[in-house]
């Protein structure tokens, strides 16, 4: 008895370092060296168990309204078809030469463009060829667990089935390496509250030109 | 070559190939936006304009490329020419400024390989799409134009300009300071005010005056010089009696499917001054989508352009109106130009009536590459010409890069 008793608290032991707590989901924050909430910032689930990485194709859309990519950060579980459509009046030209992927479609107006297929984890930086300001991201992920901060900072990542998980966040501009946000969580019974802290560096994309002379 | 010499030059090349190299990204890194950049539009022409030498030669020819001079009279001739060389470089400087400047080489219309300094500027904007305000200062052209959208202020639907706008392109460049305001609602429309002044413009109205209209896409800047048909060249860039011309610019409609333009400028000259022109010009336009993947552009421009000394008052009068239609890398468009110039003092002959039809197909591929074909027939009656014919014609082949 004394044996199993102890065998337990030994393998108790063992689990605490890899697991915060036991949760049914995980929620928090990602705040700043200052402790303020950080928007547009990702949590993602970087490794899952089996049971938890399975996913269906999934689809995803980056709308160009007034020349402005929407939403400005998208993110994607791998395998995700994202469609581009244009809502402005004005062509643009969407292209990534991103290692993660690297494609183009030319200009076009309206909702036609062909989806494209994001078949790799990483970042695809996006741009227009007609009007160099505008950008955006789109993080492809390993997992379909992830989640967008709010203007505060807030996240939830619902639905996890129980098992350990290595979480991660990532922000545009932050200074930290993303591997180096990970932390592990066991999700068993209970909610689990996570901070991430990142710190970020300052915004250095081009300044847009958005006056009636680029009505182009 | 040197033992010593061989390490020193290895030793630069490593350095060169750590400065050039990307830096190694991990896999979410996001790739460091580059803080300055370099565009350039490279085209290419085969053109067979009319049998008359173009005013860029100093003729009587009303398209960009004419035909020569010869014994026998004019002849239409087939040629190659360098259309355009463009740079475009920009830079995002602190505070959120956007710094960019743009060099057009243009060597039938400048005489030589020089490049003409198109825009040098430094714009902040406040706000978002929606709601926001920017001012820019700086070397900077006429906002007025609704064809000049393409890269590097190249004309859209066409290789070819409208009379009125290949006008404003060419001879207007301005130094100075705007200012713009625009403001969308959630269901309304969107409404932009663009309030400028700028130095320069202090012959705007000479060129109507002594050419008359012509249709093309050349691009001038403030060091630029455009020929008259007297042989002699004119400054663009012109400023004797220090008074700003002042402009303003409206904006009013959804640009998805409709908008409505007005342009107003008054380049308060002094007639006081030798040489000084007092133009003022209104110009209103409209640009309608009702299907997907069809434009209909019209615009129309009324002005007057007087001087005291020589005799040349004018008052000019431009209309175009475009239907242009696109699918895929593909556009077909349809233009039909009528402009005219009334002599208003009797001096030196500047009356001219005419129109002209622009068929223009354009091919759009990849990133970098556009194939474009025009023709332009244009009807111009103007008793000054010493071309008898009334009528021209010519068409141009274009190969346009883009990197």
């Amino acid at each position: 008895m004394d044996f199993h008793r102890s065998l337990i608290i030994v393998l108790a032991l063992a689990v605490l370092p890899l697991s915060a707590a036991l949760a049914a989901g995980v929620s928090g924050r990602v705040v700043g060296a200052d402790g303020k909430g950080i928007a547009d910032a990702v949590v993602f689930v970087d490794a899952a168990p089996e049971s938890a990485a399975a996913r269906s194709p999934a689809t995803a859309t980056m709308d160009q309204i007034n020349k402005t990519f929407v939403p400005h950060v998208l993110p994607v579980v791998v395998g995700t078809e994202v469609r581009f459509p244009n809502r402005d009046q004005i062509s643009h030209h969407v292209y990534s030469f991103s290692r993660t992927k690297n494609f183009e479609l030319p200009l076009y107006k309206g909702e036609n463009a062909p989806p494209v297929l994001f078949d790799k984890p990483g970042v695809v930086k996006i741009g227009c060829n007609i009007h160099d300001w505008m950008s955006a991201v789109i993080l492809v992920v390993p997992t379909p667990h992830f989640a967008v901060t709010d203007a505060e900072g807030h996240f939830k990542l619902a639905g996890l089935p129980p098992g350990n998980y290595r979480l991660l966040a990532w922000h545009e501009q932050s200074r930290e390496k993303t591997a180096d946000t990970a932390q592990r969580v066991q999700v068993a019974g209970s909610d689990l509250e996570l901070t991430f802290q990142l710190s970020l560096s300052d915004d250095r994309s081009r300044p847009a030109m958005r006056g009636s002379r680029w009505d182009q | 070559m040197s033992a010593g010499s061989t390490a020193v030059y290895s030793l630069l090349f490593i350095c060169l190939c750590c400065v050039l190299a990307p830096r190694a990204l991990a896999q979410y890194d996001v790739e460091p936006e580059n803080p300055v950049w370099l565009r350039a539009l490279l085209d290419l022409r085969v053109v067979r304009g009319g049998a008359a030498p173009s005013w860029t030669d100093s003729g009587p020819g009303k398209t960009r490329f004419g035909g020569r001079n010869t014994d026998a009279g004019f002849e239409r001739v087939t040629r190659f020419a360098l259309g355009q060389l463009a740079i475009e470089m920009g830079a995002a400087l602190p505070w959120g400024l956007r710094a960019q400047v743009q060099f057009n080489i243009q060597p039938d219309i400048a005489d030589d390989y020089d490049p003409w300094v198109v825009e040098a500027l430094v714009r902040k904007e406040w706000g978002n799409p929606s709601d926001g305000w920017g001012v820019q200062t700086g070397l900077m052209t006429l906002p007025f134009s609704l064809e000049h959208t393409g890269p590097a202020w190249t004309p859209e639907y066409s290789i070819s300009a409208s009379a009125l706008n290949s006008w404003l392109w060419e001879e207007v460049s301005l130094t100075g300071l705007e200012g713009e305001w625009w403001h969308q609602g959630e269901s309304g429309p969107r409404i932009g005010i663009v309030v400028g002044a700028g130095y320069g413009a202090d012959q705007m109205g000479r060129l109507i005056a002594s050419r008359g209209w012509a249709l093309g896409d050349g691009v001038s800047g403030v060091n630029a010089d455009l020929p008259l048909p007297n042989g002699t060249r004119m400054d663009i860039f012109n400023e004797k009696d220090h008074r700003p011309a002042v402009y303003t610019w409206l904006t009013l409609g959804d640009e998805a499917r409709a908008a409505l333009k007005l342009g107003y400028l008054d380049n308060l000259g002094d007639q006081g001054y030798d040489g000084v022109w007092h133009t003022r010009v209104a110009t209103v336009g409209a640009t309608l989508h009702p299907l997907t993947r069809t434009d209909f552009v019209v615009q129309y421009l009324r002005g007057k352009a007087l001087v005291w000394q020589p005799t040349n008052d004018s008052s000019l009068r431009g209309f175009y109106a475009l239907v242009s239609h696109h699918y895929r890398g593909h556009r077909v468009t349809v233009r039909y130009d009528d402009f005219r110039v009334h002599d208003l003092d009797g001096g030196n002959p500047t009356a001219e009536s005419g129109d002209a039809v622009t068929l223009a197909y354009l091919y759009e591929w990849g990133l970098r590459h556009r194939v474009g074909a025009e023709y332009i027939w244009l009807h111009s009656n103007r008793p000054a010409s010493a071309f008898p014919e009334p009528g021209q014609d010519g068409w141009q082949l274009s190969y346009r890069f883009r990197y």
